[in-house]
């Protein structure tokens, strides 16, 4: 790809531009979904855009003692992580940075916003922020392992630790969820307790922890923080689309030139709606449970599964599958 | 206990059946102002005087719980029955600390009556005489 | 591990009003927990003391919003108990119509904070929208949403169609419907059930030891209701089921209180049904002959006492409100130890706490600020002292 396409893919489309624009959707469409399962009416459609500029306007309140220029960063860094991560996600096709083991390094910049959490609620000077911190950081000891084996499943049948890789082997295949529809449940699931929604939204608990690490959190800083938490759903989203429903591709279809990339890009985005449709009714449907009953569960359910998923996907390799 | 009807299992996201329902249909939220509110009859809104029926007797003011009429000097010849009252006082209402009990309008001697709730609610909503004395 | 102090309230989101729980945690577990209630005094008391009993009626109403009627109806019949005055039947009939209405919207309310607080927020949305099939009832049999000043000294002062009367009968078949709903749901799910089964243990003893009152201690299986040992208005005449639980844990309270709000639409259709034709009111007299009378109500949280003492005046002399909040506070203590964070706001929402309800006063030295709270022993002799003073007793 010539310099000039790849500066438009990486600040417009589908890189930085197109991606605050899908992630402010993306919050609207989780927001809209979920008071709709409520019976309420939801917000309109600039609502997470409003939010945002609200809070750019915001004081931003600095505690003493707190050190500042690290906790103004931070956001800033979360945010550049998940971003990043989203570049190497097949979107119309496969990402032209796309390289081999790229699936290994987007599972590392989403792993990242976690560490940062903690980091932002441990140096707040406030208890509600650490011990939300130290919450966080405990989940993500249970679920950093589901995932990783999850999305090690797709990995294992493609043969290949490439995002893109996966992706065409389901364009001429099968879609992976129909072959470890486990592993897609367990990922799902995983992606919940990543992002930090009911029944996982127990560090940030509002009714026991006030906003959890985020508690000091004000203006700016916080304004970045929620961007980079859609930006997170979003790229976890597609992330599991690629690995599990064929990203971009439909098997059997193949479209060349600007009608290919469009109809790409609309089966793109008909599938991670479809997933945050899951999440949605996923985060309207249960209780929050309690960070000891996620760490028994997460420990002697989830990773279990997960386990067992990939032990099957060992034998479907075994006797020659896919 | 649930009497004899069969128990379901445990599990979670009981209620997904009920959120399918909603999903496609109407919100149960009423958009007000956008939309306007039912207001059922006998509703306690706002208090209002009639000035061509109060004779100025000011039991009103007297059996109001939180003391917040004010009798104002104000000249009238009202008509009550067949006979002419010459009023030297009607009562101004501090809407502000009124609670909208009616037991002004109780206490009221005329027919009909000079001191009644009325089913405006809508107070804070563009309507500075409510707000501002 | 040091021991950390998290301090939950006065202000919290997970407190709808202001309380004060110092707890003391050690990781997530709590180590120790101090209560601090009185910051909601507003003097009600002493108001009530110097106005009117028709005025005072409308100031005792709004102690709080969600018991109003609790409030308005328990000073009202003992008034009139002290006045002699008896309330015709159909006026003692609409007031339980009322009465039962209120716990209705008081329990479907808690339903949805309950859900809230453990973050099952649809559950929430929905209680809180069936709701309001008792809410618009109410503004139509009332005027009002909460404070619905009907009562007045001697009976009620709105009369019920018999339009009126059918709409209050649908209202409440359909909201019937959806009482069996819920009654299922908190059966059977899960993640409701893990954060409410075997959290906050009270057992029975404990609970009539401290004073629990309301479907906190009938969800201890202590066997109480106000309107059954104690009958009042129409409540000698209706059938009623008193509801308890042996759970002995917030899903035992949570049981009893589902299971209320099945009771109530069964007891509010009955007087409904059978509403007695006559007067709605009998006349009081203006003043109140010397007398002491203790007046009891099973408001939604529990047993409500108001001790009333008149002077032959027109004003009480005294009046001292013992809400059910304030009986249910240690339960909460005691419930609450050897529990996780986790677990506050679930326990503390299982008493139903109504903090307007519940402000006792604390002594503060205007000089220093120090603020400090009487023990017991301190308190009997301070008022011994202060009758001997002030009204001369031996």
């Amino acid at each position: 790809m010539n310099v000039v396409l790849l500066a438009l893919y990486l600040v417009v489309f589908p890189g930085f531009l197109f991606l605050l624009g899908f992630a402010w959707f993306a919050e609207w469409w989780d927001r809209k979904l979920t008071a709709r399962l409520q019976d309420r009416v939801g917000p309109p459609l600039v609502q997470p855009f409003a939010d945002f500029v609200k809070l750019l306007a915001k004081e931003d309140i600095v505690p003493e003692g707190v050190p500042a220029r690290l906790q103004a960063a931070l956001p800033l860094v979360a945010f550049a992580a998940v971003a990043t991560a989203f570049l190497y996600v097949p979107v119309v096709g496969s990402s032209p940075f796309g390289a081999p083991g790229d699936l290994v390094l987007v599972l590392y910049l989403l792993t990242l916003p976690t560490v940062l959490l903690f980091v932002l609620g441990w140096t707040s000077r406030n208890v509600f922020a650490r011990i939300g911190a130290v919450r966080a950081a405990t989940q993500l000891f249970v679920y950093e392992v589901p995932f990783f084996l999850a999305c090690l499943g797709p990995a294992l049948a493609a043969d290949t630790w490439a995002l893109g890789d996966v992706v065409a082997a389901q364009a001429t295949g099968l879609w992976t969820v129909l072959l470890q529809p486990l592993g897609f449940g367990v990922a799902i699931v995983a992606l919940q307790a990543k992002l930090e929604r009911t029944p996982f939204d127990i560090p940030e608990a509002e009714t026991e922890l006030v906003a959890g690490p985020l508690t000091e959190i004000t203006g700016r800083k916080l304004a970045i923080w929620n961007l980079a938490k859609d930006i997170a759903l979003v790229t976890g989203a597609a992330l599991l689309v690629a690995l599990f429903l064929g990203g971009p591709t439909v098997p059997g279809v193949s479209v060349e030139g600007l009608a290919g990339t469009v109809i790409g890009f609309a089966v793109f985005l008909g599938k991670v709606l479809l997933i945050l449709v899951v999440l949605a009714a996923i985060r309207a449907g249960v209780a929050r449970i309690r960070i000891d009953q996620l760490v028994t569960w997460g420990w002697s359910v989830l990773t279990p599964l997960a386990l067992t998923q990939i032990a099957l996907a060992l034998v479907l390799k075994g006797v020659g599958w896919p | 206990m649930t009497e004899g009807r069969k128990e379901a299992p445990e599990r979670p996201g009981v209620l997904l059946p009920e959120m399918g329902r909603h999903l496609f249909g109407r919100p149960a939220t009423q958009r007000y102002p956008a939309e306007p509110i039912p207001v059922p009859k006998g509703f306690r809104g706002r208090i209002e005087v009639s000035d061509e029926h109060c004779i100025g007797c000011s039991k009103c003011a007297l059996v109001c719980p939180t003391d917040c009429i004010e009798m104002v000097a104000d000249k009238r010849e009202v008509a009550m029955g067949e006979r002419t009252v010459h009023r030297k006082k009607k009562p101004i209402v501090h809407l502000m600390s009124c609670i909208r009990c009616g037991l002004c309008e109780d206490a009221c001697p005329t027919d009909p009556k000079a001191i009644y709730l009325t089913e405006a609610f809508s107070g804070a909503y563009g309507e500075k005489d409510v707000v501002v004395e | 591990m040091p021991e950390v102090e998290l301090p939950i309230g006065p202000q919290h989101p997970a407190l709808k009003e202001p309380v004060s729980f110092r707890v003391v945690v050690d990781g997530e577990r709590i180590v120790r927990l101090d209560l601090d209630i009185s910051y909601n005094h507003r003097g009600i008391e002493k108001g009530a003391e110097g106005r009117e009993f028709t005025k005072a009626l409308y100031l005792i109403e709004r102690i709080c919003g969600i018991c109003s009627h609790a409030h308005a109806t328990n000073f009202a019949k003992g008034i009139e108990a002290l006045m002699g005055v008896e309330v015709p039947r159909r006026g003692q009939w609409i007031r339980t119509l009322v009465a039962e209405l209120e716990r209705l919207h008081s329990h479907l309310l808690w339903l949805g904070v309950l859900a809230h607080e453990i973050g099952y927020n649809t559950m929430f949305m929905y209680t809180w929208r069936d709701r309001e099939t008792i809410q618009d009832l109410l503004e139509e049999i009332s005027g009002n949403r909460v404070n619905y000043g009907m009562n007045r000294l001697g009976g009620v002062r709105r009369d019920l169609s018999a339009a009126l009367l059918a709409r209050a009968l649908e209202g409440l078949h359909r909201l019937a419907e959806r009482a069996r709903f819920y009654a299922e749901l908190i059966q059977e799910e899960q993640t409701l059930l893990v954060r409410t089964r075997g959290i906050g243990r009270l057992p029975r003893d404990r609970a009539i030891v401290l004073g629990a009152v309301g479907p906190t201690a009938r969800g201890s299986g202590v066997d109480f209701d106000v309107r059954r040992d104690d009958p009042y208005a129409a409540y000698g005449d209706v059938p009623l089921q008193v509801m308890t639980s042996d759970a002995s844990d917030v899903f035992g309270r949570l049981e009893v209180r589902v299971r209320e709000i099945g009771e109530s639409i069964r007891v509010a259709v009955h007087v409904l049904e059978n509403l007695p034709s006559g007067d709605i009111a009998a006349k009081a007299p203006r003043t109140a002959p010397k007398g002491e009378y203790v007046s009891r109500y099973e408001a939604p949280r529990g047993e409500l006492v108001h001790y009333i003492r008149t002077n032959g005046t027109d004003k009480a002399d005294r009046v001292s409100v013992r809400t059910p909040t304030l009986a249910n506070w240690l339960s909460v203590v005691e419930a609450i130890q050897g529990r996780v964070i986790a677990d506050i706001p679930v326990v503390v929402a299982a008493i139903d706490p109504c903090l307007s309800c519940t402000s006792r006063a604390t002594f503060v030295d205007t000089g220093t600020g120090d603020r400090s709270a009487m023990e017991w022993d301190d308190l009997v002799a301070y008022g011994i002292r202060y009758y001997r003073d002030h009204e001369r007793l031996p």
